[in-house]
């Protein structure tokens, strides 16, 4: 080891002291950065915070106050809309809750297995016609759903389905929500196919290959399509609207538009208190299914 | 024969669902339609055969059909572009190493969960009224609003707003593309030095194209076919001056309003065929930007 | 020009492959069974479940099936149900669309049934009337209303407003504006420029109705012209509702002026007040549309609301026995009250009274007092009247907003509606 020029020294530390000037300037960029980040996701949160937050607000106060004050306050907290509104219509909402949970937990389960099976089929296997049928279904995607629904009730009416759950049911059997479809598509082509050669040479048959190595690896895909499936239906309201006639079997935003009225007296503290209460079974969800697209990171490491 | 049935038996057995439902459940009602298109009817009585009168009134003397077909496209113009860099800028905030992360994609996710109801219409209106709270703040700022909601000239603008607001879908789904892209890429891209941005253009968007292309399709479709909002802020009537007469309000009220069920019909078959042209066009030029993992090589 | 008949067209393409694999369940089990299909409120639906558990009690032996939703969803729904040729039984009407659904064919006559299970021995004639289309009864009346101008009585009282509300003149109304808005710095009146109830009481003073008999436009250009400025003049002065409140159409009922301490009169429905005075601290009170000096009466007193016998009813006996017990039984008479409008039933009417309520009793005792002075009901609106009203807000909307003069868009408005009605026929 050379004894080293007092030069050569200098200019060492120098360079060493520019280096952790940089260093400090890099980290404190990145403070900044971090810093700036949270600040803008803060605001950011605020701003789509605000509607909600006034919706709670309105769900607390007296009937007269919610138009006629922008206060996100109420003036007294009332507790009332709450209970007075889970009685509030003729039939309890009980009995809406569960309607509705009936329906979209049918539905959520008979859209991840039908489009799922027909995504795999679209992007992975090889048929005669495959483009033709693909075309297809995006093109029920372009149709706007109020010309096909006077046919669409028709076709029920002749099933005898009417005031029944079969017409909001059977059809997420049956693939019939393309965008899902073309979801799990775009996701299932990413995968990459050395997997099911490499499975194929293992001697599994393509349904296996679905099971064990498609579904698995498309978690995240698979919870997406989940969340959507749930909140859409959770959500729904024409099909309601029309395939249901009793009462008794009204979902929850079938139930809420009872308590408004174009030409009276409406209640709307209850069903704000009412509108409340139906976005938690959905931001429960949400909260659950979503920790599954996180762990996708996990599988995906795999590549 | 055989080959025939072992090339095809799997890709039809996963089909077959799809295939029932399109068959017995889809096409009937959407044939209908179509033939609809063709005839006078008002729902009660028989429907009645017209040829093309349908089609010639909307292309010929239509004004409104015209206004609408303009709001629309202006609406896609605006709301799709701003939306989608919206979610994809927002995901990638998210996408990365925040603790705090799955409370802000929560909070995120909100405002789409409250979708089209009428607590968001009555809230729209408080907001973006004269004396509303929009114009408030603005107030503070020295800046005098307009009276967005009333105003024909700013209301497309309040739609565009809400659906840019409502980007929860397609964060979620650009959130789930961006968890698929190997970590490892970026680690190596780190060592060589490459920059942030380079690391975007060169790994995120090739690898987040199938998410990207899919977000572009499905956004324009449903912006071509946006109803639930410009329904509910203007309380069914597509008002002021038709300034949010978007198409579906337009086909809704020309069906169930004023009971022209066969032109409703028929104004639904022609945003077919233009939802259908830009599909076309998106899948076309996908050839271009979009690669799949698999069928790289 | 052919034609198709339903079935063929519209089930018969997509149904036949459905319909042969699954059974068709039938819809309706062994005993007799009718659904009863009304656009509601949440009071509403409470007294029409309670009439329905009454009717249930007198006769076990016939199921009700209560159906409602609200106003908006109700002609969707009621539009594909009568598509598909699957009318609840009995349909709550309403007179702007009484014309297009029984024109059209939907619903049954009920002249047949009336001293024959209908019993309208105790009905007034006037408020019968309005149930009849080309001579034929096809819709039974089971409320009354007519147009009124609420006011908020503690700002007239304290703008010292001296005019008799019910006999005051369009200039009177005009004074009590400009009294109000400078005394108690609320504006005093909503802009009704819009209001097409309103543009039809204007135009019957001066002598024509909203359409003619043979279901032409019957307002002259003059008629919305004058009308649009009176409230221009209003609206220059400052002494109405600010415009951008003024052209959100079709508003919920609860963000009207008045209720949001806006304003100080208003127009709406005379069953309407009780709703009103509930989302109010300030007593209401009632009046007329103002008059025209010397013009003719422009009031006219409707059925608010209608049942009706379609054309799809299955049991038609069960169907007018339940519509004759709506309109003549003390008890469920009782429950329903005065919520769909004033009972035609003067033994029911005598029956309520001693129970009314304040705001009820507000809205009686101005029924009571306009009676002679209101002209004949018009005629059911013709095919395209929601079209026809939906272009007059429009057009209006453009006038508000100072877009448009007065005298053009009134002319546009004249023809666009001429139009409408034509293609319609």
């Amino acid at each position: 080891m050379n004894a080293t020029s007092p030069e050569l020294t200098r200019e060492m530390e120098e360079a060493a002291a520019v280096a952790h000037r940089m260093r400090v300037a890099r980290e404190k960029r990145a403070r900044n950065m971090r810093l700036m980040k949270h600040v803008f996701l803060i605001v950011m949160s605020l701003i789509m915070l605000y509607p909600l937050l006034w919706l709670v607000s309105a769900s607390f106060k007296p009937e007269n106050e919610i138009f006629s004050t922008l206060n996100l306050w109420p003036s007294e907290f009332r507790l009332s809309n709450y209970i007075e509104g889970w009685e509030g219509l003729p039939i309890s909402f009980t009995t809406f809750f569960t309607n509705s949970l009936i329906v979209t937990v049918l539905s959520v389960i008979g859209n991840l297995l039908s489009c799922s099976f027909a995504a795999y089929a679209f992007a992975r296997l090889q048929f005669n016609g495959r483009n033709f049928f693909f075309a297809l279904m995006m093109m029920t995607l372009m149709i706007p759903y109020h010309v096909v629904l006077i046919p669409q009730y028709v076709l029920f009416l002749n099933l005898g389905w009417i005031d029944t759950y079969l017409p909001l049911i059977v059809p997420k059997f049956l693939a019939s929500d393309a965008f899902f479809i073309f979801l799990m598509v775009q996701f299932f082509r990413q995968l990459p196919r050395e997997l099911d050669e490499a499975a194929m040479i293992d001697g599994y048959s393509v349904y296996k290959i679905y099971w064990i190595i498609i579904l698995p690896l498309s978690l995240p895909a698979m919870a997406t399509a989940a969340i959507f499936s749930f909140i859409w239906v959770w959500e729904d309201f024409l099909p309601p609207l029309i395939y249901l006639n009793d009462i008794k079997s009204y979902t929850v935003p079938l139930a809420l538009r009872l308590f408004l009225a174009s030409d009276g007296t409406s209640a709307y503290g209850q069903m704000f208190a009412m509108s409340v209460l139906s976005l938690v079974p959905v931001v429960l969800f949400f909260v659950l299914f979503q920790k599954l697209i996180v762990r996708g990171i996990a599988t995906s490491g795999m590549k | 024969m055989k080959r025939f049935l072992v090339r095809n038996t799997p890709g039809f057995v996963f089909l077959t669902p799809w295939l029932i439902g399109f068959f017995c459940l889809a096409l009937g009602p959407i044939l209908a339609s179509l033939f609809l298109s063709f005839t006078h009817y008002d729902m009660v009585a028989d429907p009645r055969w017209i040829g093309l009168d349908n089609y010639l009134y909307m292309f010929g003397r239509d004004r409104r059909f015209w206004k609408a077909l303009g709001v629309t496209f202006s609406f896609v113009a605006l709301a799709v572009p701003a939306r989608l860099i919206m979610a994809l800028a927002v995901a990638m905030l998210l996408d990365k190493g925040l603790r705090t992360i799955s409370f802000y994609r929560a909070i995120f996710y909100l405002p789409s969960l409250l979708g089209a109801s009428i607590a968001i219409a009555i809230l729209w209106r408080q907001l973006f009224l004269a004396d509303g709270v929009v114009n408030k703040v603005l107030a503070l700022v020295g800046f005098e609003g307009p009276a967005w909601i009333s105003d024909p000239h700013t209301a497309l603008y309040t739609l565009v707003v809400l659906a840019v607001w409502q980007f929860g879908a397609p964060m979620l789904i650009f959130l789930a593309g961006l968890r698929g892209i190997p970590r490892d890429l970026y680690e190596a891209a780190e060592i060589d030095g490459t920059p942030k941005w380079r690391q975007f253009t060169r790994i995120t968007l090739p690898l987040l194209a199938p998410v990207i292309f899919f977000n572009l399709v499905l956004q324009t479709i449903d912006a071509f076919k946006v109803f639930s909002p410009a329904f509910i802020i203007s309380n069914g009537t597509g008002a002021p001056s038709d300034s949010l007469l978007v198409y579906t309000v337009f086909l809704f009220n020309e069906a169930f309003k004023f009971f022209r069920m066969g032109y409703a019909s028929a104004l639904a078959w022609v945003l077919l065929v233009i939802i259908a042209f830009f599909t076309a066009l998106a899948f076309l030029s996908s050839k271009y930007w979009v690669h799949y993992e698999n069928e790289r090589d | 020009m052919s034609k198709f008949t339903r079935r063929t067209v519209l089930a018969g393409m997509g149904a036949a492959a459905a319909a042969t694999a699954l059974p068709a369940i039938p819809a309706i089990a062994a005993d007799r069974s009718i659904r009863h299909f009304w656009w509601g409120n949440p009071n509403r639906d409470e007294r029409t479940f309670k009439v329905i558990d009454i009717f249930q009690q007198h006769h076990p032996e016939i199921a009700v099936s209560g159906e409602t939703v609200g106003w908006g969803d109700y002609w969707t729904k009621m539009a594909t149900q009568t598509a598909g040729r699957n009318m609840a039984d009995l349909v709550q009407m309403d007179y702007s669309l009484l014309f297009e659904y029984s024109r059209r064919g939907a619903l049954r006559t009920l002249d047949e049934h009336i001293g024959n299970g209908l019993d309208l021995s105790n009905f007034d004639k006037g408020p019968l009337s309005g149930g009849y289309v080309d001579g034929k009864l096809y819709a039974l009346n089971i409320g009354s209303n007519s147009q009124v101008m609420p006011y908020n009585t503690r700002l007239l009282e304290e703008a010292g407003v001296t005019a008799d509300p019910i006999t005051w003149t369009r200039d009177d109304y005009a004074a009590a504006c400009e009294a109000i808005t400078s005394k108690t710095g609320v504006k005093g009146s909503d802009d009704l420029s819009l209001v097409t109830e309103n543009q039809e009481v204007w135009a019957r003073q001066n002598g024509r109705g909203f359409y003619n008999e043979d279901g032409t436009l019957g307002f002259t250009v003059e008629d919305v012209s004058t009308y649009w400025d009176y409230w221009a003049k209003l609206r220059e002065a400052d002494l109405v509702r600010s415009k951008d409140k003024t052209v959100i159409l079709d508003a919920p009922f609860a963000e009207g002026g008045m209720i949001k301490g806006e304003t100080a009169m208003s127009m709406m429905w005379s069953n309407q007040i009780v709703g009103l005075q509930a989302l109010m601290q300030d007593p209401v009170g009632a009046g007329m549309v103002p008059h025209k000096a010397d013009g003719k009466p422009g009031q006219f007193i409707k059925p608010s609301m209608f049942m009706s016998l379609t054309r799809d009813a299955k049991d038609v006996e069960a169907a007018i026995m339940y519509m004759s017990d709506w309109v003549n039984d003390p008890e469920s008479t009782a429950i329903l009250g005065l919520e769909r409008g004033i009972p035609a039933n003067p033994n029911v009417r005598a029956a309520l009274e001693p129970n009314f309520t304040p705001p009820e009793k507000v809205s009686v005792d101005y029924f009571n007092a306009i009676q002679d002075k209101v002209g004949a009901l018009p005629l059911p609106a013709p095919k395209g009247h929601n079209e026809v009203r939906d272009a007059y807000m429009r057009i209006g909307t453009d006038v508000v907003l100072g877009n448009k003069g007065v005298a053009e868009a009134a002319e546009e408005f004249v023809q666009t509606a001429s139009d409408i009605l034509e293609r319609a026929k």
